[in-house]
């Protein structure tokens, strides 16, 4: 059965291949069943496979499947080679999956759009490259399956790509991400020249012999393989193209920049989390860029109005917490909390989808309001959505999961105090976003019409991971509290476990008390702010210094205007300083001495015999001077 | 009376060769300066025979066939040249009423 | 004379027996097609009876030798030309000329240019090298109403027995010295002496002359574009491959039977001769706007990075220029294939205004022809692509920088002017009339299929080039001892 392996990613590209050549003939059902089938039979396939993969136990956890060797230079020998262990099985486990279930949403979704069958092609190749990029078992397929998702990525920001704004923040995505790209190229060009292959396996064996602990080499390649990560998780500096990204349509938000791509990154880190755990200054790094990037995102989600954009600087913030759980080596803690954010963000990403097309393509909030009532399924999927984000404790599937990378933040070897407090203090953060949001969009009165209710393609997914929010945390629950590890057991022969610290082993309940205290009251000042008493609000806005704040936040920390100043403006002036194109004259003026060569020597094929014959003599002349040469 | 190679070995072999060059630059000489086709073809059968002319005197110097059998192929290729040659100067002649080659400029750069 | 030699020179006596058929044939009746058939079956016996011999030398004193790239060379010429025989017909039978006479000539010349590469005798060289112009006369001027047509023959021919005259010359030279006409007699000669004597360089630069002039290099290169825009597509095509091919299969026997690559003076006229025929060659092709010129440029300038290769002296250089030969006969052949399938009754179709927009006429047409173009210059996933690697590796091997320096460089001013035909057949153009009449179906399938044909084998050679380096290795494994 692992001989299908191959078939997991091949099927999407096939959908997709088929869909790109054929789209247009063929007719809007036949194009769903081929798009939604084919993901559909991947997540079919990933089940059967992932059975298969429990029941084998610990012996044998890995399928190795080489499919076609790409090429062989020089001992550098990358192939089409797939590699299925515990950590690439949860991440094809949500892509197939929770990719499949949008993918089904996007039928209803997307029904009326005139570029269906492109849609479809796009998310097909879009699923096809993720599971590449996760399944790969060299660095260079995976940087295939890295550089395909951008692509897709891009494509589908800019799907609706007459309104040039969205190709505006598709090109931003697509530029910035490519920042980090770079650097992860550099990256990938040391480890071949230090080790002279790329497969990630020999590496990972290799590696722990070559460095000692917080050697330079390892130092620089967990950078610049940090720096790849960091643009594609869209973590501190490189989160600026997120926001903008939500110019896609709703499902693509909901897989690409919600669910799945954008947490490359921790897949990148987790995989190569032999060479992090080599530099320690790297694992310090991913942490505290973890822990500033969720606050600053947290504070920026904070001040939104539109629907998605709220969402967006919530995923920036909720991949902080991955990245603070990785810093401080809660492997699995991290990986942990990918799979739930994955159901509980694509939960909200989808409920918000189906909010926005029942009101028309709305997404301001303020102009939404008493939802409740009008759209009730979507209520309460959305409740539970903003449940597990907000971290509710013992019912919700984030309190777990992000209980446990708090108390990692703290207990663990590489924890400390500070990393706790920020990560507290985003879960309170977090708490009121969302729950502002909550309020704001489905209490009050209503001000728009519903005109088009969601219907059951739309509805069943959004229960499906509304289950999987609630339901999901309960395979890994702390030790203090039943104590169920089926997790982190599953990843324990791939990832190191992490220790606790033992003077603070004991106190772990109190943590969780904080930790629930403190999401609680956080929902609790949402609702005092924006339902109980809104005149406290209206009161701060009077304060200059407030709506500075605001101001400030709502821009997401002027980091935008940051980089226009810094990056973009002198680029552009440097641009056209050079519009005259300085460096083409050299170009120019070897074009333009071929041009005079060429006239000159096509007078000499004149037509007229003589000349040749001239030319014949005047050649052996010539020869002969130069064979009698001495 | 001797023997023709014998005949041919009075006389010393750079004879033979300035005499052969300097018909052969003849020929180059026709060549380039004439204008009829036909004049051009006799010019270049001068040259043809300046090398009959030499292969025979060394073939008789080295007392070695080869060289005199090399004319007699010589000979026969070039009359078949000559033949094609002329149906072609022929066909020109009909078509444009010359064997100028000067006129003959409709294919160039 | 033994029996086996009859057995050894089969392939040619078949093409003369074929010849001799023809002729007899056309002297009962007229018939295109049975002309046609006999000249294609004579052409696919003698390749059947060039199978039948191993690559092993096979000496045919004195004139003859029978080795590996001998083989590799007849092989070469036998199916370049029964490929031009099967993009004639079309051609011809859309003609108001008498067509029967012109496969006898294209067979004499074949014969011609088959005798050249198996010998190692100057007597034999210039009775191969004439019987392959003076065919080549004929078939230049063969479409004899045509004005241009007559140009270009005439011009062949003065100038051909102008540079055969001083290839004798040469020849009377050489034999004066070393009292030899066999190339490896000569050799033996060359062994013997520490200095050359004057009189001999002399003969050896008056043969580069003849030599030269045929492989169309620079200098002696002026009539190619005369001669290829006055020649019929389908001779046009024989010239740039099998009469050049011819020769430089020659060549290399020439310098290796007669070890001539130790003389400097040599190697420097070829290298000069090299870089002007690749520069001369590329610049002139630039602003070209006849095909037909454009492609003639194009093959002086490839015959300038043949000679790359054949300067390096060693196996890898003759491999090189085997592995480059082919792919540049292919692409020859399919390049001019495409003129002559274009051409109509009246002229052939050698303006660039006649390929504009080609592709949205004659999409199949115009997929092979830009995949002839992406081979000449040089582009991956093509037989030139590796032909040109192949070059570039053994000057590299060699270490003639200058001349690898020239070879990039002159690949770059080529592709401009490659591409450019292309961006032509592509462009959008309003929809032209179709001058042409129609020709039945039946009779353009040899055409099509033989286009067909190359352009696979252009990219099955340019995808999986292994295959043939290997059977070119095997046949130059007799060949080569003396490197």
């Amino acid at each position: 059965m692992e001989n299908l392996l191959w078939l997991v990613p091949a099927l999407p590209f096939a959908g997709a291949l088929i869909l790109i050549i054929t789209g247009t003939r063929l007719s809007r059902p036949l194009v769903s069943l081929i798009g939604v089938g084919s993901v559909g039979v991947s997540a079919l396939l990933t089940l059967i496979l992932g059975s298969q993969f429990l029941s084998a136990g610990p012996t044998e956890p890995v399928y190795q499947q080489v499919v076609w060797q790409w090429f062989s230079v020089e001992g550098f020998n990358p192939g089409i080679a797939f590699h299925l262990d515990a950590l690439s099985m949860v991440f094809i486990f949500v892509i197939t999956f929770v990719g499949f279930l949008i993918h089904l949403y996007s039928t209803a979704y997307m029904a009326d759009d005139d570029g269906f069958a492109r849609f479809f092609a796009y998310l097909n190749l879009f699923v096809g490259s993720m599971l590449v990029l996760v399944l790969a078992d060299n660095l260079v397929l995976l940087y295939l399956g890295w550089e395909g998702v951008g692509l897709c990525s891009y494509l589908l920001i800019g799907f609706w790509y007459k309104e040039p704004a969205n190709g505006y923040a598709a090109r931003k995505a697509f530029i910035i991400t490519r920042v980090g790209d770079t650097a992860l190229a550099i990256g990938l060009f040391m480890l071949f020249q230090l080790f002279g292959t790329l497969h990630i396996q020999t590496i990972a064996t290799e590696a722990p012999q070559t460095w000692a602990v917080g050697s330079q080499a390892a130092t620089i390649i967990a950078f610049l393989l940090l720096g790849g990560a960091v643009g594609k998780s869209g973590q501190l500096p490189l989160q600026t193209w997120l926001p903008d990204a939500m110019a896609g349509p709703t499902p693509v938000s909901a897989l690409i920049h919600a669910a799945t791509m954008v947490t490359a990154g921790v897949y990148l880190i987790t995989r190569m989390h032999v060479i992090f755990e080599l530099a320690p200054t790297a694992m310090l790094t991913v942490a505290i860029i973890g822990a500033v990037t969720l606050l600053i995102a947290g504070c920026a989600a904070l001040a939104q109005s539109d629907l998605k954009r709220v969402l967006a600087y919530s995923t920036i913030s909720q991949i902080g917490y991955m990245f603070l759980a990785l810093g401080v080596g809660a492997w699995s803690a991290g990986i942990f909390h990918f799979m739930i954010h994955a159901f509980f963000k694509a939960l909200l990403f989808l409920s918000a989808g189906a909010i926005i097309i029942s009101l028309h393509h709305e997404q301001n909030m303020f102009r939404m309001g008493g939802l409740r009532k009008l759209l009730p399924a979507v209520f309460w999927t959305f409740l539970i959505g903003s449940a597990s984000l907000a971290a509710l404790p013992l019912i919700t599937a984030g309190f777990y999961s992000k209980d446990q990378i708090l108390w990692y933040a703290m207990a663990g070897e590489r924890g400390n105090t500070w990393l706790y407090l920020a990560g507290l203090l985003g879960a309170f953060i977090t708490a009121i976003y969302t729950f502002r949001m909550v309020f704001i969009t489905f209490y009050g009165a209503p001000k728009s019409h519903v005109t088009h209710p969601p219907g059951p393609i739309i509805t069943v997914p959004l229960i499906i991971l509304a289950v999987l929010s609630l339901l999901g945390g309960f395979i890994e629950l702390p030790h203090n509290f039943g104590h169920v590890v089926l997790f982190s057991d599953f990843l324990t022969p791939l990832l190191p476990a992490i220790h606790a610290n033992d003077a603070l082993g004991t106190s772990e309940w109190i943590f969780q008390l904080v930790a629930a205290i403190i999401s609680l009251s956080g929902v609790y000042l949402a609702y005092v702010f924006y339902l109980q008493k809104p005149a406290l609000q209206a009161n701060m806005e009077q304060s200059s210094l407030f709506r500075a704040v605001h101001r400030f936040w709502y821009s997401g920390w002027g980091f935008d205007k940051l980089y226009d100043t810094l990056f973009v403006r002198p680029y552009v002036f440097l641009a056209r300083i050079n519009k005259n194109d300085i460096i083409d004259k050299i170009y120019a003026a070897l074009a333009a001495i071929a041009q005079v060569l060429n006239r000159s020597l096509a007078q000499t094929q004149s037509g007229i015999l003589r000349w040749y014959m001239m030319g014949v003599v005047v050649g052996a002349l010539l020869i002969i001077t130069l064979s009698l040469l001495p | 009376m001797n023997e023709i190679p014998e005949v041919i070995r009075t006389i010393p072999l750079q004879y033979y060769l300035f005499f052969s060059s300097t018909l052969f630059v003849i020929g180059i000489i026709g060549v380039l300066t004439r204008r009829n086709a036909i004049i051009i073809f006799m010019c270049i059968e001068l040259m043809l025979n300046a090398v009959n002319l030499l292969l025979t005197a060394f073939s008789a110097y080295r007392s070695d066939a080869n060289g005199q059998v090399f004319v007699f192929f010589i000979m026969a290729v070039a009359a078949a040249e000559v033949c094609v040659g002329l149906a072609i100067i022929v066909m020109i002649y009909r078509n444009l009423r010359s064997t100028d080659i000067n006129i003959l400029s409709n294919l160039k750069w | 004379m033994r029996l086996s030699d009859l057995y050894f020179l089969m392939p040619l006596l078949i093409l003369v027996g074929a010849a001799t058929l023809n002729m007899l044939v056309v002297a009962v009746k007229r018939n295109h097609k049975v002309i046609f058939g006999i000249t294609i079956v004579a052409h696919l016996v003698a390749v059947f009876t060039l199978l039948q011999l191993n690559g092993s030398s096979y000496q045919i004193p004195p004139f003859f030798v029978m080795d590996g790239w001998g083989i590799f060379n007849l092989g070469l010429i036998l199916l370049t030309s029964l490929f031009v025989t099967l993009l004639s017909y079309a051609y011809f039978e859309q003609r108001e000329e008498r067509k029967e006479e012109y496969y006898l000539l294209l067979i004499l010349a074949t014969l011609g240019a088959c005798v050249l590469v198996i010998s190692q005798h100057f007597m034999a060289l210039f009775l191969g090298l004439e019987i392959l112009s003076v065919a080549l006369y004929s078939l230049i001027a063969y479409l004899r109403t045509r004005e241009r047509s007559d140009e270009a023959g005439i011009k062949y021919l003065i100038l051909a027995a102008l540079s055969s005259a001083f290839l004798l010359f040469g020849m009377a030279l050489v034999y004066a010295v070393t009292g030899t006409m066999s190339f490896p007699e000569i050799g033996v000669y060359l062994q013997s002496v520490s200095e050359l004597p004057l009189l001999l360089l002399t003969g050896f630069g008056l043969m580069i002359v003849g030599i030269g002039f045929k492989l169309g290099i620079v200098p002696f290169h002026m009539w190619a574009p005369d001669v290829y825009e006055g020649a019929p597509a389908p001779v046009t095509a024989f010239i740039a491959t099998v009469s050049k091919g011819g020769m430089m299969g020659l060549l290399i026997r020439f310098f290796s039977q007669a070890d001539a690559y130790r003389y400097a003076n040599l190697m420097l006229i070829f290298t000069i001769i090299a870089i002007a025929s690749m520069l001369a060659g590329n610049l002139l092709a630039l602003r070209q706007k006849n095909i037909k010129r454009l492609l003639a440029y194009s093959s002086i300038a490839h015959l300038g990075y043949i000679l790359v290769a054949f300067l390096a002296g060693n196996r890898l250089g003759v491999e090189a220029v085997s592995f480059y030969l082919v792919a540049y006969f292919i692409t020859s052949l399919g390049a001019f294939g495409v003129v002559a399938l274009l051409s109509d009754t009246e002229r052939d179709a050698d303006q660039l205004e006649d390929y504009r927009g080609l592709f949205w006429r004659r999409p199949a047409t115009a997929a092979v022809f830009t995949a002839m173009l992406l081979s000449l210059a040089g582009i991956p996933l093509t037989a030139g692509f590796v032909g040109k690697f192949y070059i570039l590796a053994s000057g590299v091997n060699t270490q003639q920088w200058l001349l690898v320096l020239m070879l990039v460089l002159n690949s770059v001013i080529g592709l401009y002017y490659y591409i450019k035909v292309i961006a032509a057949m592509f462009a959008q153009t309003k929809s032209v009339q179709e001058r042409r009449k129609v020709l039945h179906p039946a009779l353009s399938f040899a055409s099509g299929g033989a286009m067909a044909i190359l352009g696979l084998l252009l990219i099955w050679i340019g995808v999986y080039p292994t295959s043939l380096v290997q059977l070119i290795r095997g046949l130059l494994a007799t060949f080569m001892t003396t490197f």
